[in-house]
């Protein structure tokens, strides 16, 4: 009666032990060739700011491959489509044959490093950028960029224009008192862009003030009392993809309504803008940290 | 329908559904959003150092991730068929005594506590959903005991609220902790199958297949068990001792099956239902087919999730409850009236 218990452990043991004999545990086992910045011609993002810069590289035709969120340039469109930014689809990235692979490292999107994992196990050149969201991040994304696909010169150019072109709108709002800018990402339960964000960041740039102090999560529901506490001078909604803006503008000032005590209600300084620019790090930022600056002094920008 | 169960009628009832998990396995390997010959998979194979992306996706993303659903769903079904059996309780299910919660509350932890080293290929997260995994049911079954050794609704109520205690730690920490984080779980969380390294494969079969060979062998006793512990007892059968082993493998198992692919949900109520109402309740063949069609359901249910919404994928989740659903709907209505084990 024990005899097949013990058969079964026996069995088992033997089981593993080859297992071990026959496989390689250690976890280092990408190999992966590092191709040589110069040989890169096969090009897969998987993000669309990524694209964007890209194409701002000058690399157009060596993108093989974008997510299907790349919609700017509208070149990106015409790509061969490898899955959505949420869902990379990793049978077609293998099937295009790529030569390097980029990624978001951001921690905010685990499928994305969870991709770049599987690329370099199964012996893919990924690249990752943006590990962290700062805008700072955007500059040496564009460097590492550059340095691996040898556009390094172009890289520095990028740069610096982007660099000009927030300059230009900082400049314009230098030494102006701060409007304090509640940023809501979502109503129900109300959220807003905290202070450790990239679009606190933004928001600072355009000579503005994030009316949510310090809070623990980077995008923290508040409450009402909070919300009245703060007493934003004005509050800014993306549309987040949405085209009608008009509409939402409308329904926005409706909801808001309710809310009468505070500034940015009283004031009716309440905006919706085209989020496009603003919650991605890409070559455009500056048309973004423009968009909130026109919110929040509309009077510089009428000439 | 009642003729007995023999041996033989048992090997080739086996054999036949081995034969179609083969057939389905194969059959999914040649079905993605890629499409690969096996010609050119074949030819690859024989060539050396030749980079093939039809013999890339077949060899080392398809396969292994089949195989990996397999093993995951000839597990996750196999516990279903335990815990039904020592609960005694039709919506029994592999998570029913907190596995769900405990494996939840390990992750969160290995994340709120940034390790990151690997055992065996496997991430801190998977590492410590394990052990929360595991942790938790052997709390719930301690807890139960105490409640007296017979006794299943103690042990049912206790799965419960650990449950729910459990899903509050979870919550507080979440609202604690960095939300970024948080994300990375709640992903891992929802059941994910990809590709896995080839050694983790192997592994997890070794200890799942194990577990499912001896849960074979105390069959018997489970067929006893489930018609309650006192009528058990009168056959003779060590009641506790059963139990125990029972419980201590089909834990076992289903903590291997969420530390390889997360939580993946109604494999392990309906698939063994479904095979109950069609070849009836002895454990003896309940278990082996159980596993077979689990392995064949959540096999498929992988690939549709994988290509019904190409190229973007679904969880997997959300397509072992759509497609299996409504098919456990009209087995129960087609069945269940038949053998009227339902109002026994």
């Amino acid at each position: 009666m024990m005899k097949k218990w013990w058969c079964l452990l026996l069995v088992t043991i033997c089981w593993f032990v080859a297992g071990f004999a026959i496989f390689d545990i250690s976890p280092a086992r990408s190999t992966v060739a590092a191709t040589s910045p110069e040989k890169i011609s096969r090009i897969i993002s998987t993000a669309p700011n990524v694209t964007e810069i890209l194409f701002a590289l000058g690399l157009e035709d060596k993108i093989i491959g974008v997510t299907s969120e790349s919609t700017y340039p509208l070149a990106a469109t015409k790509k061969l489509n490898i899955g959505n930014f949420w869902q990379p689809d990793i049978e077609a990235i293998i099937a295009a044959k790529p030569d390097m692979v980029i990624t978001l490292g951001f921690p905010l999107y685990p499928q994305q490093q969870n991709l770049a994992d599987r690329l370099s196990r199964l012996g893919y050149n990924s690249l990752t950028v943006f590990n962290t969201e700062k805008v700072s991040d955007l500059f040496d994304a564009v460097e590492k960029i550059g340095a691996a696909t040898k556009t390094q010169q172009q890289a520095n150019m990028l740069i610096t224009d982007i660099r000009k072109k927030l300059d230009h709108t900082t400049l314009l709002v230098k030494g102006r008192e701060k409007i304090r800018v509640l940023y809501v990402v979502q109503r129900e339960p109300l959220r807003v862009a905290g202070r450790d964000t990239f679009i606190n960041e933004l928001i600072e740039l355009a000579g503005g003030e994030n009316a949510i102090g310090p809070t623990i999560q980077k995008y923290p529901p508040i409450g009402t009392e909070q919300l009245i506490a703060c007493n934003a001078d004005i509050i800014i909604e993306p549309t987040m993809g949405q085209k009608n803006t008009g509409q939402l503008q409308n329904n926005a000032i409706q909801y808001w309504s309710r809310f009468k005590n505070v500034t940015a209600v009283e004031n009716k300084r309440i905006y919706v803008v085209d989020d496009d620019t603003i919650s991605q790090l890409g070559p455009r930022l500056y048309e973004g940290v423009e968009t909130i600056a026109r919110c929040l002094r509309p009077e510089l920008f009428e000439k | 329908m009642e003729q007995l169960l023999t041996a033989k009628k048992l090997f080739r009832r086996v054999l036949l559904a081995l034969i179609a998990l083969i057939v389905v396995m194969l059959l999914c390997s040649l079905i993605g959003t890629q499409h690969i010959s096996l010609k050119s998979v074949l030819a690859s194979s024989n060539r050396q150092n030749a980079i093939d992306p039809d013999y890339e996706i077949f060899m080392h993303v398809r396969l292994p991730r089949i195989i990996l659903a397999c093993i995951v769903g000839a597990a996750l079904a196999c516990s279903g068929v335990v815990f039904q059996a020592i609960l005694r309780n039709p919506l029994a299910d592999p998570y029913i005594l907190g596995i769900s919660s405990g494996a939840g509350l390990g992750t969160i932890i290995a994340i709120v506590s940034g390790f990151s080293w690997t055992v065996w290929g496997r991430s801190p997260i998977a590492v410590f959903a394990f052990v929360g995994a595991l942790g938790t049911i052997w709390l719930v079954w301690f807890v139960g005991r105490f409640t007296g050794k017979s006794n299943v609704t103690g042990l049912l109520l206790a799965g419960v609220v650990v449950n729910a205690f459990f899903s509050a730690v979870i919550m507080f920490l979440t609202s604690v902790a960095k939300s970024q984080q948080i994300y990375a779980t709640i992903f891992w969380l929802m059941g994910n199958i990809a590709e896995e390294d080839i050694f983790v494969l192997w592994m997890g079969a070794g200890f799942i297949i194990a577990g499912i060979i001896a849960l074979f062998y105390i069959s018997p006793q489970l067929n006893a068990l489930s018609f309650g512990v006192d009528d058990a007892r009168s056959m003779g059968i060590n009641t506790a001792g059963t139990q125990l082993i029972a419980f201590a493998i089909a834990a076992l198992i289903t903590s291997i099956a969420v530390c390889l692919s997360g939580l993946i949900g109604f494999v392990g109520l309906i698939v063994p239902h479904g095979v109950r109402l069609i070849f009836g309740p002895d454990h003896r063949q309940l278990l082996p087919l159980s596993g077979i069609a689990g392995a064949i359901f959540l096999a498929a249910s992988d690939t549709l999730a994988r290509t019904i919404v190409a190229p973007a994928q679904l969880p997997v989740g959300v397509v072992t409850a759509i497609v299996g659903g409504p098919f456990f709907l009209f087995l129960l209505i087609r069945y269940s009236r038949k053998i009227g084990w339902l109002n026994k």
